[in-house]
């Protein structure tokens, strides 16, 4: 039979065929994703449908039809009939929509608060920067500060002086530190201790080392600072963009630390501390940030002595940042819980105590689990904060919307609104995608568990 | 009644060096989860440069027992007191045990987050203040006792159990504690990594350091252990030298544990 000649051949694979001319290049791909039986091919010819209309319709209301320069909504009116975009009203009112009312010419003084910020979390991103936690830190703890001192002018009260004045020394000496490392390949504090000839002393006389130089830009910052004579700015008129971000910017930066706290708390074996964080937790979760928001502005004033009348944008903000926390406290539950029983074991048994084990063991595990659901509160929080309108607070929703209602104006509400839209849009999807960045880069190298 | 000893017979001991200071002391100790009693008035006493294997059925209460040792577990009847130190609520007390006691876990329990030469210096430098410098130099001291200093850099999930869990051991050996607890440290190994980790322990116990080993390995016992301890249903059933305890077992239990164990 054939058996015996088929066994003594070897065995020789065939070439395999190339595959069908269908399934391969662009015509493949379409065939297999968007043309794979009758329905697939109606979806998609709807879809395709339905993405042109919505093109065709941005462009003309956006491009086509919009007016780029007039000085009253009529005018725009009686070109387009309504048709298209008024985009020269976004001209007008976007001063307004930035700062509110506050005042052209002190302006600058936003702008300049802005810059600070962005230029003390530039060293963030820097490579060879060293101690990055604490200029993170120092940025978040102390900038309000400076902030407030700033943006609001007249004079300032002592505290104010004196946590500003912390502020700007931090500031500089983090601006210098990126100086030494670049210039000299050396951190400030290790050149700070070399030129004061402490070097070879003492481990511990170099904290007294970096103390003193503290001290002197402290009193330096406290003199310079005592020199600004700006404009008082109240509260009051603060709006627009400026306005969200300062309550934004707060909720959010406050929100991490008083979150891990109270998450801390309702773990706590401690039963007061416990039912405190639990009660505090459940009950500013389970009530809108707006009925929150009226609280703060309508009945604390009458539980807080009249002498200390504090402007309704602190009560505000007092407001956002518990309602922040409540909710950031169950995400850091989440994560607490996510974490191995074994590592809060193996770092006990290495004789770390509670904050030790927590800062440096769980933590920084935890948080990593964590980064999708904190940035999703952190967006959360940012376009909730448009709620503080309905208090009366000119944010930048509240603006645009009072845009409409300037006799010249009257009806002027989309492009208002179109515009506050890309800004959030704008914030959230940076917000987003340095999230998925993080997620990929911090601790990399987990490798395979 | 006869047990097949004859793979163990031929185990050269590690000579031991038993001072008469005693080191750790349960007295009476109970302990119950809920209704659940797990430990039975436990009385041991340990000696310095001791080592002592504990086996017994699973769920016997031997992890929960060398817990209570370093306060992983809260005992609620009956004293511990290692080095001298009661071991009571006082953070005091519980804090100087735990510099003394090292603990090697069987999940290995290594830190994720951070490379293998931060897994070891990490205690030294924020429980003992030491500087980050020396920490390192000691950390590599005890990677190459464990045979594994080209590995300083990576971080855990990147090597293979048995490595982890020698790790795992300098980890502990970098703080200098003066008894070492074993929770069976080789159960979730592969086959053929056990003897890795089991050399290393071997090594430790020759240079004289209080060993509790909780482990089913009985060639290790045999070789190294001063006593093996025998637990059921969280009592101490019996308790003599490995040539006593393996050729002439007394209680039914006993025999009935060794007979499965060296069954295979
Ligand atoms: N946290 C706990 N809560 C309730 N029961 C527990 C707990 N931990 C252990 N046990 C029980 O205590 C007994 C002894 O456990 P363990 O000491 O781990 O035993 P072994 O280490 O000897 O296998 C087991 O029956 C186990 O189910
Ligand atoms: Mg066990």
């Amino acid at each position: 039979m054939t058996d015996a000649t088929q066994s003594d051949t070897a065995f020789r694979p065939k070439p395999s065929l190339p595959p069908p001319a269908n399934t391969v290049g662009a015509v493949g791909w379409l065939r297999k994703n968007l043309f794979g039986g009758p329905v697939d091919t109606i979806l998609t010819v709807v879809s395709l449908y339905l993405v042109y209309l919505i093109v065709q319709f941005a462009i003309e209301y956006g491009i086509i039809n919009a007016i780029w320069s007039a000085d009253t909504y009529r005018e725009c009116l009686d070109i387009n009939r309504g048709e298209g975009a008024c985009w020269a009203g976004i001209g007008v009112w976007f001063n307004s929509m930035m700062y509110g009312r506050y005042p052209d010419e002190e302006q600058w003084r936003v702008n300049l608060g802005g810059i600070i910020l962005l230029l003390w979390l530039i060293p963030f991103w820097l490579p060879k920067i060293t101690g990055k936690i604490q200029i993170g830190m120092s940025a978040v703890l102390t900038f309000p500060f400076l902030g407030a001192a700033l943006f609001l002018g007249g004079e300032f009260g002592i505290f104010l002086h004196v946590m500003a004045s912390v502020a700007l020394t931090l500031f500089a000496a983090v601006w210098l530190h990126v100086a030494t490392t670049y210039v000299f390949g050396r951190s400030l504090a290790e050149l700070l201790v070399s030129a004061t000839g402490f070097a070879g002393k003492d481990d511990r006389l170099h904290k007294y080392v970096l103390l003193g130089a503290f001290g002197v830009g402290f009193v330096l910052s406290l003199v310079y600072l005592g020199s600004w004579d700006l404009v008082e700015i109240p509260t009051t008129i603060w709006g627009g963009l400026f306005l969200t971000l300062v309550i934004s910017g707060i909720g959010i930066a406050s929100a991490l630390p008083n979150g891990i706290l109270l998450a801390l708390g309702r773990r706590s074996k401690m039963p007061v501390i416990r039912v405190f964080c639990t009660a505090f937790i459940e009950l500013f979760r389970s009530v809108p940030l707006i009925t929150i928001l009226f609280m703060a502005v309508t009945m604390m004033p009458l539980f807080l002595p009249v002498e200390l009348n504090p402007p309704k944008l602190a009560m505000v903000i007092v407001a956002v940042c518990i309602f922040a926390a409540a909710y950031m406290a169950e995400t850091v539950r989440g994560g607490l819980q996510a974490v191995n029983k074994g590592q809060y074991e193996a770092a006990q048994a290495m004789g770390l105590n509670f904050w030790k084990m927590m800062a440096l063991i769980v933590m920084p595990q935890a948080l990593k689990l964590m980064i999708p659901n904190i940035v999703g509160s952190f967006m959360g929080l940012m376009k909730d904060t448009t709620l503080v309108s309905i208090i009366g607070l000119y944010d930048i929703l509240l603006m645009g919307k009072a845009a409409g209602q300037n006799p010249n104006w009257l009806g002027f509400h989309t492009e208002p609104l179109l515009f506050t839209a890309m800004f959030f849009f704008v914030l959230c999807f940076a917000m987003s995608k340095y999230s998925q960045h993080l997620e990929r880069t911090i601790g990399g190298g987990y490798g395979r568990r | 009644m006869s047990i097949d000893t004859q793979a163990l017979d031929d185990v050269v001991h590690v000579a031991s060096a038993i001072s008469d200071v005693v080191v750790i002391e349960l007295a009476g100790v109970n302990k119950w989860y809920g209704e659940f009693h797990v430990l039975k008035d436990i009385n041991l006493s340990v000696n310095k440069g001791e080592r002592i294997v504990i086996c017994g059925p699973s769920g016997s209460g031997k992890s929960t027992m060398i817990r209570c040792i370093n306060r992983l577990e809260e005992h609620q009847a009956g004293d511990i007191i290692v080095n001298g130190t009661e071991m009571g609520n006082n953070l005091k007390n519980i804090d100087a045990i735990r510099r003394d006691v090292g603990m090697v876990f069987q999940q290995f329990n290594l830190f994720p987050h951070l490379t293998v030469l931060e897994n070891c210096t990490l205690a030294p430098i924020w429980v003992k203040n030491m500087p980050k410098a020396e920490a390192e130099k000691i950390a590599m001291q005890y990677l190459e006792r464990v045979k594994i200093p080209e590995q300083a850099q990576k971080y855990p999930g990147q090597l293979s159990g048995g490595q982890q869990q020698r790790v795992a051991i300098a980890r502990s050996l970098c703080m200098s504690p003066t008894i070492m607890l074993f929770d069976e440290p080789t159960s979730a190994l592969d086959p053929e990594m056990i003897s890795e980790v089991l050399d290393v322990m071997v090594g430790l116990a020759e240079s004289g350091m209080t060993m509790l080993v909780v482990t089913h390995e009985m060639g290790f016992a045999k070789r190294v252990a001063d006593r093996v301890i025998f637990m059921d249903q969280g009592e101490i059933v019996e308790q003599n030298t490995p040539d006593e305890f393996f050729t002439n077992p007394k209680s039914d239990r006993t025999k009935l544990f060794l007979s499965q164990i060296l069954a295979h």
